[in-house]
């Protein structure tokens, strides 16, 4: 190994150790006692025996309620990430390209702002909202309007880091060779943002798969989705591994997708 | 014409968008100066939830904690965040990709079970219950949001630019501050503002590592749900969102962050 | 250049400080001795004007942490030992607590008031082990059926009004596993702590699907709801439902039903290891004394008193005593028993699989 290779692999260190030994300390360690937790029959806490078992795994397969309400979040998080970036996109798209100056910061201001606003609030804001003549509240697309207004500005944030980024020079070379501006944008603009498309779809339908607050509020009768069935077991009962089986399922199927569908995003992402 | 028509067109759709998006908002700030403690209309004007809020310390204090604890876990998270956007689209390595789905589990598993795993570890380890917990907890849930964030420009923008500064004879960090950094500085702000949000409206986490007595304004807001979600509530969000929107408007007059043109 | 070198340094400054400050608060917290409460809030124990009376009278400071289910209050228990003094227990939760070493007894010759709890609750076998009690009987109370004195002017005596077509849409329930089985149980005519058929009460449970307009997991939500509209009818808890009358002046009537309806009692328990164990009986003493509850019940609306004398302080329309104090009604009552870990797990997956099937 030459010296420059081992200066990069000390760079690389160097910078993201940091994060991930807090992360490790934070988050993968805790979490590896659950998934320790997740094999056993019952959390091994206050004296309890327990035994090795994949039982709590196998439920998830086994148990209509369990692979239902998991198709149902995942059903949802696919509504909501779809309409989130179909709206989004246009939004950053007109923010990075047609806006200029101080308007531009203004606008992306506000879009940001909401943010700072209490989720919860939000959420019983908008039972009011949907209540009476509209007669949408208490219904599954009460939820996914819901979700949809809380993670829009995530999906404009990415969107248009990405598109912002993009040399408008070579948008202009493309049009001077004879490009219409459609064919610029098809064939120039929107593989260039790809990054923030995909980094939408993660920070958006992965949170939405284990929402729990808007269904409750928001979806009445029709807010039973995996979120909640896995805050119960914590909350409701004490069935901590069965809680975490299904937690760590979904990691797995969400891991197995962005797997699947890695050919296509580094192609992409070059 | 067209391009009249279209200018047009696209300033509506933005329009539109910030009609969807502030509209529970305009209600929420409404009810803060409505009358009915039930949210019930007709609408009649009243300060008395401010002036109540004047004297819910309660609420005050954990605001304040919130505020406090977002300061301090936007500044680590984005500094560390960002260290690792760059280490990990700097280069190509074989662990990378291993190291980019580890920013999953953070995401994917519901934080209430994250709070659990880190209650226990940190009662187990010794930490415990503390603000300091709190902030170890808030840290960790927003470096993905920001390594993502910063990585996303990275991503689109390439290492070309910094490259290039280095085939002219700049060394790194040259390279880094003067080239890399002003590219990047939109993205880390935007980070640095995702990983506020996330600290700021963060309640599993907190509720569950706070110390008894101690509380933020998430945790407030949601065990209120019990004893009564009083328009108090909707006047400190009412607050928070204009002094929220002051502080943006300061911070735009001095710092660029949609790029220089 | 400059002003980003000053950012660098005064980011790193300033993020160094703050870690600081995080790490220097704990420290300033920990020293005052205070009495810990481990509560659901709202809940008797933090009414701000009894904190004071408590703290002029005894010099002790109240902080409370609050729970939002008992496997919530269960879990901190379990995981910071020492924290607490006073937590409140629903007294199908104590044994279970005992046996896992996470109670303390109660040391009963300092609660001054002991005498006068009722004795069925107070020496109740929920709360007692080896002639040692494990809590302190505190109030008690009736999970029954809450309706609209304006829609519906005449009362309701059965509990099939939850199933009747009328109501359509306009039933409000709670979503709990554990109620849900026991109101299904009565409708069926079993019994509510071991019901035989299941398959019963599932399809019972199920046949509520065009009824219900929506959960509610707190009085405050029922409270919105019922003030929207929402509700014309709802299961709902007895003392919340004086409050809901009283306080928030909503037109809410109460009734047991003759089928039956649930029977609770809450005790105040004295957690294993409490750093105050002395100002914890000192505060549970003020807990069940008539002075604390009588102010309660009249300004605020609560559950009845387990102490028969401070029930009886009560003025004569009070519902605690109108209703609780009828002898006819408390005999229609079914008292909740501890169930295992392994029927809770049970009910809390039938629960959920008519919850799946309300969705599609």
């Amino acid at each position: 190994m030459g010296g420059a290779a081992v200066r990069q692999y000390r760079g690389i260190i160097a910078l993201t150790a940091p994060a991930y030994l807090w992360l490790a300390l934070t988050v993968f360690l805790p979490l590896s006692a659950m998934v320790y937790f997740s094999f056993l029959t019952q959390a091994p806490i206050g004296g309890r025996a327990a035994e090795w078992t994949p039982a709590h795994y196998i439920a998830f397969f086994t148990k209509e309620v369990y692979w239902r309400n998991a198709w149902r979040s995942f059903e949802l998080g696919i509504y909501v990430t779809s309409l989130c970036l179909l709206f989004a996109y246009p939004a950053a798209l007109i923010l990075a390209k047609h806006v200029k100056g101080r308007w531009r910061e203004a606008l992306f201001l506000l879009v940001i702002l909401p943010f700072w606003s209490n989720a919860l609030v939000r959420t019983f804001s908008w039972t009011m909202v949907l209540r009476g003549d509209v007669g949408l509240l208490f219904t599954y697309w009460a939820i996914v309007i819901g979700l949809i207004h809380a993670y829009l500005p995530y999906a404009i944030l990415t969107c248009y880091i990405s598109l912002q980024s993009i040399d408008d020079t070579l948008i202009e070379a493309a049009r001077s060779l004879g490009a219409s501006p459609v064919q610029a944008f098809l064939r120039l603009t929107l593989p260039l943002s790809t990054p923030g498309i995909v980094a939408g779809v993660i920070l958006i339908f992965v949170p939405v798969i284990g929402s729990f607050m808007e269904p409750r509020i928001l979806g009445g009768k029709n807010a039973i989705m995996l979120g909640p069935l896995i805050e119960n077991q914590f909350t409701a009962v004490f069935n901590w591994p069965l809680g975490a089986a299904l937690s760590f399922i979904i990691l797995a199927i969400v891991l197995l997708i962005l797997l699947a569908a890695s050919p296509f995003l580094r192609r992409q992402l070059q | 014409m067209a391009r009249h028509i279209t200018s047009v067109l696209a300033r509506l759709y933005l329009a539109l968008i910030l009609v969807f998006l502030y509209l529970p908002i305009v209600i929420m700030m409404t009810m803060a100066f409505n009358t009915s403690p039930l949210y019930e209309f007709p609408f009649e004007f009243n300060l008395i939830w401010f002036k109540a809020l004047i004297s819910n310390e309660r609420l005050l204090l954990s605001s304040l904690n919130s505020l406090m604890i977002a300061l301090a876990n936007t500044l680590v998270a984005t500094v560390l965040g960002t260290m690792a956007a760059l280490g990990l689209n700097r280069y190509e390595f074989r662990a990378r990709p291993l190291l980019e789905l580890l920013l999953l589990p953070p995401i994917t598993i519901p934080w209430l079970i994250i709070g659990v795993s880190m209650l226990i570890f940190f009662y187990w380890t010794g930490i415990g219950r503390g603000l300091h917990s709190i902030l170890l907890g808030h840290v960790a849930l927003s470096l993905p949001y920001v390594i993502i964030v910063v990585g996303t420009r990275l991503k689109t923008y390439g290492p070309t630019l910094e490259e290039a500064a280095a085939t002219l004879g700049a060394k790194p960090s040259q390279a880094f501050w003067r080239v890399t950094f002003p590219v990047l500085a939109p993205s880390i702000m935007a980070a640095a503002l995702f990983a506020f949000a996330v600290s700021f409206d963060q309640f599993v986490i907190s509720y569950f590592l706070a110390p008894p007595g101690v509380s933020t304004l998430p945790v407030e807001i949601y065990t209120s749900i019990r004893k009564g979600f009083t328009p108090e509530i909707n006047a400190i969000s009412t607050l928070i969102i204009l002094v929220s929107m002051g502080i943006m408007l300061v911070v735009a007059r001095y710092y660029r962050f949609g790029g220089e043109r | 250049m400059t002003i980003l070198a000053m950012t660098r340094r005064t980011a790193l400054a300033a993020a160094a400080a703050a870690v600081l400050c995080a790490g220097a608060a704990p420290a300033a917290l920990s020293q005052s001795k205070e009495l810990r409460v481990l509560n659901w809030q709202g809940y008797g124990t933090d009414e701000k004007w009894a904190l004071e009376n408590f703290q002029q009278q005894t010099g002790i400071k109240v902080v409370h942490d609050y729970f939002n289910s008992e496997q919530e209050m269960l879990t901190k228990l379990r995981t910071s030992p020492g924290t607490y003094d006073v937590v409140l227990f629903n007294n199908t939760f104590v044994m279970d607590a005992v046996n896992e070493g996470l109670i303390q007894p109660i040391d009963t010759s300092k609660i001054a008031h002991f005498a006068d709890l009722t004795p069925s609750l107070r020496d109740s076998e929920r709360f007692v082990k080896d002639g040692k009690h494990y809590a302190v009987s505190w109030v008690w109370g009736v999970t029954s059926i809450a309706y609209s004195t304006e829609k519906l002017p005449t009362p309701p005596d059965s509990i099939e009004v939850l199933w009747d077509p009328a109501n359509a849409g306009k039933v409000g329930w709670r979503d709990d596993a554990i109620e849900s089985v026991q109101f299904a149980s009565l409708a069926t005519g079993q019994d509510m702590n071991a019901p035989s058929d299941m398959e019963k009460v599932k399809a019972k449970l199920q046949a509520l699907k065009p009824q219900i307009k929506t959960f509610w997991s707190s009085e405050d939500e029922w409270n919105k709801y019922f003030a929207a509209g929402d509700y014309i009818i709802a299961t709902y808890w007895s003392g919340s439902a004086a409050r809901s009358k009283k306080a928030f002046k909503l037109p809410v009537g109460f009734m047991v039903p003759k089928e039956g309806a649930i029977g609770w009692f809450d005790g105040l328990a004295i957690a294993t290891n409490a750093p105050n164990p002395d100002s914890a009986h000192a505060f549970i003493d003020y807990m069940v004394s008539p002075e604390f509850y009588v102010k309660w019940d009249t300004d605020v609306g609560a559950p009845a008193s387990a102490n028969a004398r401070a029930n009886a302080a009560l003025p004569e329309d009070a519902m605690n005593r109108a209703i609780l104090g009828d002898p006819e009604v408390v005999k229609r009552l079914q008292w909740m028993a501890p169930l295992s870990d392994e029927q809770r797990k049970a009910y809390q997956e039938l629960w959920d699989s008519v919850k799946t099937t309300f969705a599609q």
